[in-house]
This record gives C-alpha cells, sequence and structure tokens, in this order.
C-alpha cells in the first residue's frame, strides 16, 4: 500500500526529476552564482506565455497531432485583444474576444484536419502563414498600442509595494497557469475527453473501431488548445503593453520543445501536463542561468538544443528497458 | 489522366503571368523597387513615406515597396532582390538585412544595369563600383553620441551595461562599437559592462533578455540599448524592477511607446536617426543617376539625441513623430 503510494507520488515528481538534475549541475559549475528568489519570479514568468500554448500543444501531442500555427494564433489574439480595448470595449471583453479568437483558431485547424483530412503538420503549417498574414492586416502591420488597464501587473515579475498582488509572491499569471496546469491535468486524465486523446494518439484505426467519434474528438482537442492559445495571447499583450503582430514568431518550437522535453511523444500517446511545464520552466531556467554565468547567447542556444535531444533519449532508452521486463 | 497536364499548365502559365508584369514596362513609368528590413516597425513606415514623397515629385515613377515579412530573414530578402532583378525594375533601393548575405544578389542587379542604391545598412564593397551609393545614417557617430549622453550624466561615474541587438546586424554593430570606444575613451570612471547578450529579433525576446540581465546586474548606473525593440523591452524591464527613471538609461530610434517613456523620465535620451529622409534620398539618388547624373557615394542622412529637455523643440518633434500618415494615407 505505501509503496504504492510511494510509486505513484514519484510518477508525479517524476517530470521535475530531470529539472532538478540540471539545476544541480548548473549549482556544482559554480555554487558561487546564487539563484535566488528574484531568479524564480522572473524565470516564472517568463514561463507564462510559453506555458499556457504548451497544455494545449501537450493535448494535441497526445493526439498524435502537431500545431505550428500557434505562434502566430497568439500574436493574432495578442493584436484582436488590444484592438478591442482601444476601441473601449470593457477589459473582460477584450479578453474573451482574444481567447475566443484563439479558439476560432483552433477550430479552423481543427476543420482543416478532419474534414479536408490534411496531416496536421500541412493544415497548420499553412494556417501559420494565415494567421500571421491576418494578424497584420487588422493591425495595419503596426504594434497596436492601447492601454492594459492594470493587466500588466498580472504578469510583472516584481509588483510594487502598493500593488494589490504583493502578497502572492509570484505573479497572478503565474498562479493562473499553475491552476490551469491542475486543471488541464485533471481533465487529462479523469474526463472522456482526456482519455479519448490517448486513444486517439496511441492507435486512431483501433480508437474508431472502438466506436470513438475521432473527428468530433480532435476538432474539440483543437478548440481547447485554442482556448489556451488566446489566453497565451492577451497575456502577451499584457507583458508587452502593446499587441505586436509579429510578436511570438519561433515561438511554436519552443511551445513543442516544452512538451517533448516533458515526455510528451510526437507519435501520440504520451505526454503529461505537469511533464510540459516543467518543460516549460527548464527553457526559461536555462537562458536566465546562461546569462548569470555570463555566458554568450549562443552557448545557450547550443545547450538548450541538446537538453531537448537528451530529454528524449532518456526517455526512450526507458521505454525500451520497461517493454523488456 | 485528365490531370496530368495540369502541373505542365501551370509552368507554363507561370511565366506567362510574371511576363504580363514586364510587358507593362513598356509604358514610360520608371519602377524603383524599394526593399526594407521588414514592414511592421515605425520606422520602415517613415523610410516608406519618405520613398513615396520622393516618388511623387516625379511624374513618371512607380515605387514598388515591399519587404521581408522576418526583419531577421536573410533568405527571404535575397530571394527578393532575385525576383526584382529577373522581374527588371528600373533601379532599386535596398536596406540589406545582412552585410554579406546580399552582396550576390547586389552584384546580380548591378550586372544587369540595375543601378542599386544601399540604404541604412552598409554592404560589403565599394561604394561606386559594388552598388551605386550608400545613404545613411552615421551609426558609429549615433553611438559616439549616446555614450557622451550617458556619460555626461554620470559625472560620479558606475556601472553601465550594453544590451546588445544581433549578431550579424551592420547598423546597430556600429552604434554598439561607437558606444563602447568612447565610452572606454572618454569616461575612466565608467565601470563597462558588456555581457555579450543579445536581445534577438522581437520585443519580446528583449525583455526576456533584459530581465535576465538585470537580475544578474543589480547595481547598475546606466544602460544603453542600440535599437527600438532592445529599448523597448529594456524599459518593460526596468519599469518592472522598479528602476525605471532611477537609472540613467539612453536609447536608439523612435516609437509611440518609447516617447512616453522619455516624457515620464524613465528614458534619459534617445538617438534619433531621420528614416523619412533616408528612404527620401535615397529614391531620389537613384532618380538622379537614370537622369544620367553623378551621385555622391556617402550621403549622411544625420542624427539628433532628443532628451526630456528638448523634445518640444520642432526640429525633435518631427523626428520623434514623423508624420508618414499624410504621405501614406493613414
Amino acid at each position: 500500500m505505501i509503496r504504492r503510494a510511494g510509486s505513484q507520488l514519484f510518477s508525479l515528481l517524476e517530470p521535475f526529476l530531470g529539472l532538478l538534475l540540471v539545476m544541480g549541475v548548473f549549482y556544482l559549475l559554480d555554487s558561487s552564482i546564487r539563484f535566488g528568489m528574484a531568479d524564480v519570479r522572473t524565470i516564472s514568468v517568463q514561463t507564462v506565455v510559453t506555458g499556457i500554448a504548451a497544455f494545449g500543444m501537450t493535448f494535441i501531442i497526445i493526439s498524435g497531432g502537431i500545431d505550428l500555427s500557434v505562434g502566430s494564433a497568439i500574436a493574432l489574439s495578442s493584436v484582436v485583444g488590444a484592438l478591442m480595448i482601444q476601441a473601449d470595449w470593457p477589459l473582460p471583453l477584450a479578453i474573451l474576444a482574444s481567447v475566443v479568437t484563439g479558439a476560432l483558431c483552433g477550430l479552423y485547424n481543427g476543420l482543416l484536419i478532419t474534414l479536408l483530412r490534411l496531416p496536421p503538420f500541412i493544415a497548420t503549417l499553412g494556417t501559420l502563414g494565415f494567421f500571421r498574414g491576418l494578424a497584420k492586416k487588422i493591425s495595419g502591420s503596426t504594434p497596436v498600442n492601447a492601454d492594459t488597464l492594470g493587466m500588466e501587473a498580472w504578469v510583472n515579475p516584481f509588483p510594487a509595494e502598493d500593488s494589490p498582488f504583493h502578497w502572492m509572491v509570484l505573479a497572478p499569471g503565474v498562479w493562473l497557469m499553475l491552476l490551469l496546469a491542475v486543471l488541464m491535468a485533471v481533465i487529462l486524465r479523469f474526463t472522456v475527453l482526456g482519455r479519448h486523446t490517448f486513444a486517439i494518439g496511441s492507435n486512431e484505426a483501433t480508437a474508431r473501431l472502438c466506436g470513438l467519434k475521432v473527428p468530433s474528438t480532435k476538432v474539440k482537442i483543437y478548440v481547447l488548445a485554442g482556448l489556451l492559445t488566446g489566453l497565451a495571447g492577451i497575456l502577451q499583450f499584457a507583458r508587452l503593453s502593446q499587441g505586436d503582430p509579429t510578436i511570438a514568431i519561433g515561438l511554436e518550437l519552443d511551445v513543442i520543445a516544452a512538451v517533448v522535453i516533458g515526455g510528451g511523444s510526437l507519435t501520440g500517446g504520451k505526454g503529461s501536463i505537469l511533464g510540459t511545464l516543467a518543460g516549460a520552466f527548464m527553457m526559461a531556467y536555462l537562458r536566465n542561468r546562461c546569462t548569470a554565468f555570463g555566458w554568450p547567447t549562443y552557448y545557450q542556444e547550443m545547450i538548450v538544443g541538446h537538453i531537448i535531444i537528451l530529454a528524449v533519449a532518456v526517455d526512450q532508452w526507458r521505454n525500451r528497458r520497461w517493454s523488456r521486463s | 489522366m485528365k490531370f496530368r497536364a495540369l502541373p505542365l499548365l501551370i509552368s507554363l502559365g507561370l511565366p506567362l503571368a510574371c511576363g504580363g508584369e514586364t510587358e507593362g514596362a513598356a509604358d514610360n513609368l520608371r519602377r524603383i523597387a524599394v526593399i526594407p528590413k521588414g514592414t511592421t516597425h515605425e520606422f520602415w513606415k517613415a523610410v516608406q513615406a519618405g520613398a513615396v514623397r520622393a516618388g511623387q515629385e516625379s511624374q513618371d515613377v512607380e515605387i514598388l515597396w515591399r519587404g521581408p515579412e522576418r526583419e531577421d530573414d536573410r533568405a527571404q530578402q535575397v530571394a527578393l532582390v532575385e525576383s526584382y532583378v529577373s522581374r527588371g525594375v528600373d533601379a532599386m533601393v535596398l536596406a540589406p538585412l545582412d552585410q554579406r548575405a546580399l552582396t550576390q544578389p547586389v552584384s546580380l542587379a548591378m550586372g544587369r544595369n540595375i543601378p542599386v542604391v544601399i540604404i541604412d545598412s552598409g554592404l560589403d564593397g565599394e561604394a561606386g563600383k559594388d552598388f551605386l551609393s550608400y545613404v545613411a545614417t552615421d551609426n558609429f557617430e549615433g553611438g559616439v553620441r549616446a555614450a557622451r549622453h550617458l556619460g555626461q550624466g554620470l559625472p560620479e561615474g558606475g556601472k553601465v551595461l550594453l544590451l546588445r541587438y544581433a549578431e550579424g546586424s551592420e547598423s546597430t554593430g556600429q552604434r554598439e562599437q561607437g558606444f563602447l570606444d568612447t565610452i572606454r575613451g572618454e569616461f575612466p570612471s565608467i565601470d563597462l559592462v558588456d555581457p555579450k547578450r543579445y536581445a534577438g529579433a522581437t520585443r519580446a525576446t528583449a525583455q526576456e533578455a533584459a530581465e535576465n540581465l538585470l537580475s544578474v546586474h543589480t547595481d547598475l548606473a546606466g544602460v544603453f540599448c542600440p535599437n527600438e525593440s532592445s529599448t523597448y523591452g529594456m524599459l518593460l524591464a526596468l519599469r518592472s524592477r522598479g528602476l525605471a527613471g532611477k537609472v540613467r538609461f539612453v536609447g536608439f530610434d523612435a516609437s509611440e511607446g518609447l516617447v512616453e517613456g522619455l516624457k515620464q523620465g524613465h528614458l534619459h535620451g534617445l538617438v534619433l536617426q531621420n528614416p523619412m529622409q533616408m528612404g527620401y534620398l535615397g529614391v531620389q539618388t537613384a532618380l538622379r543617376h537614370l537622369n544620367g547624373e553623378r551621385v555622391e557615394t556617402r550621403i549622411d542622412t544625420g542624427v539628433r539625441v532628443a532628451s526630456q529637455g528638448n523634445m518640444n523643440d520642432p526640429e525633435i518633434q518631427e523626428l520623434l513623430h514623423p508624420d508618414f500618415e499624410a504621405v501614406l494615407g493613414g
């Protein structure tokens, strides 16, 4: 009984082992370079946009799909949010508009994949360009400057003494991300949608033979991911205090890397929300430490690249051992 | 079976479609392609306005404005230059994304008798031979002016940080060099920190890089950033740390957000170029050459430093808020 609880606890914390390992390595390299609360605050805020978008990507990757358009969709929904605020919409409506924009992007992806039977890689490669172009069109190709109406405090790593969020230690946006992580983990593990996501990713043909409605489930997955992307978009606006149509170029690769470092498999059927969270945090952590150690930007790129390779290699090695025993 | 001819038809049709455009050149319009580094920054809107204005001054000129979608996509800019060469324009005005990568396509154009005026950023080679003329800000001088403006406000000295912009960008590299040389040469009491960290292409990457640097260097007296996006990212990071206004901060170029920062005293200086003049003189130089005039091989468009004290002077106002909407029609 105790053993079982122990192993459950272990599998829950497992995604963070790699992170602890990397942190240990940096500590051993030079323990005089401190890693304090200020760093934790900064890194956690830098994780928010990538992390929230990566939760959606986790569902998609587990179902055997991929979404290359996520960076463009973030830019589009952040521009939409900024335009709504500029047009004097109240803040909750502007946030809703961003989230709905993200969901519509997801819906479009999902419909292309299921109705036209396109491989997700191709469909979202196409919408990557489409969403980006649309963001530029509606913003007139320039960043949309709008008042953040206090939203910037949600993603401010260092709230002022008189800020209502001062007692929270971490920024409200970070807590929102952690809350969403728990929510998404519950959806993934304990709901029909979550179980079907795993079923489709493990073996789509079997899932279909079992009577599972594969296309409608897929559309639901992309819409759910889109909702999260839209939320990431409005938070990106809050962080920059402008809706920039050229923002988040290449972010899709960071988002996918976060899922993969966290144990997600691009062949589907495998992945976890907590793993993704650890993966997203790991990348922000590495960027922060390379700066603290005074290493030039190119070392950071070389290191992050190999962390991805190493994470997947270790994962596959463990899978082989597990299937043998 | 029926569809097998389709690719053939398409491949036949494409050159015809492109041919249609060159046919249009039979009228007496002179076509000048203006190729910026990107199209989304306000800086490039002002360049565009200047180019359009120069075009409007003659009756027979058409300005073709087109840039790569991403500011750091060299391959796309190379392809763009090549496609204008094969399409056949009368002259080209180009802001090269890379001082080396664009030399090949430019020499291709010059070989086909299409004169190329380089604006904004330098290109390897000799002006007057490998390309027609170089119309730009003296970027090194811009860095020198930034260093003096920063240093003179710090009589006590202290730690000064440089956040670089991007690898391989000639114009910002010159600004960084001008800044470093001047601080080292003229301000011995300043302790210069150059961690060789780059802000990257977007404001978000700049913001992250700045946040990380500020958590390492906590005792700064001054900061310099060499372009708009890095300055904006640093401004946000300084604000979130509660350091805005306390650290002497000099940036480069102007945008709505930066002018606001200057007004609030969060920024102590902005080195301003004259992008409208750059676009204007770029096109005008090309036209003068086409008219058979001799043109200078190097044209300086000048820099000014804006501060809270002089930002309401009409001359500075014109640089802070270039009125491109009047030309481009909003």
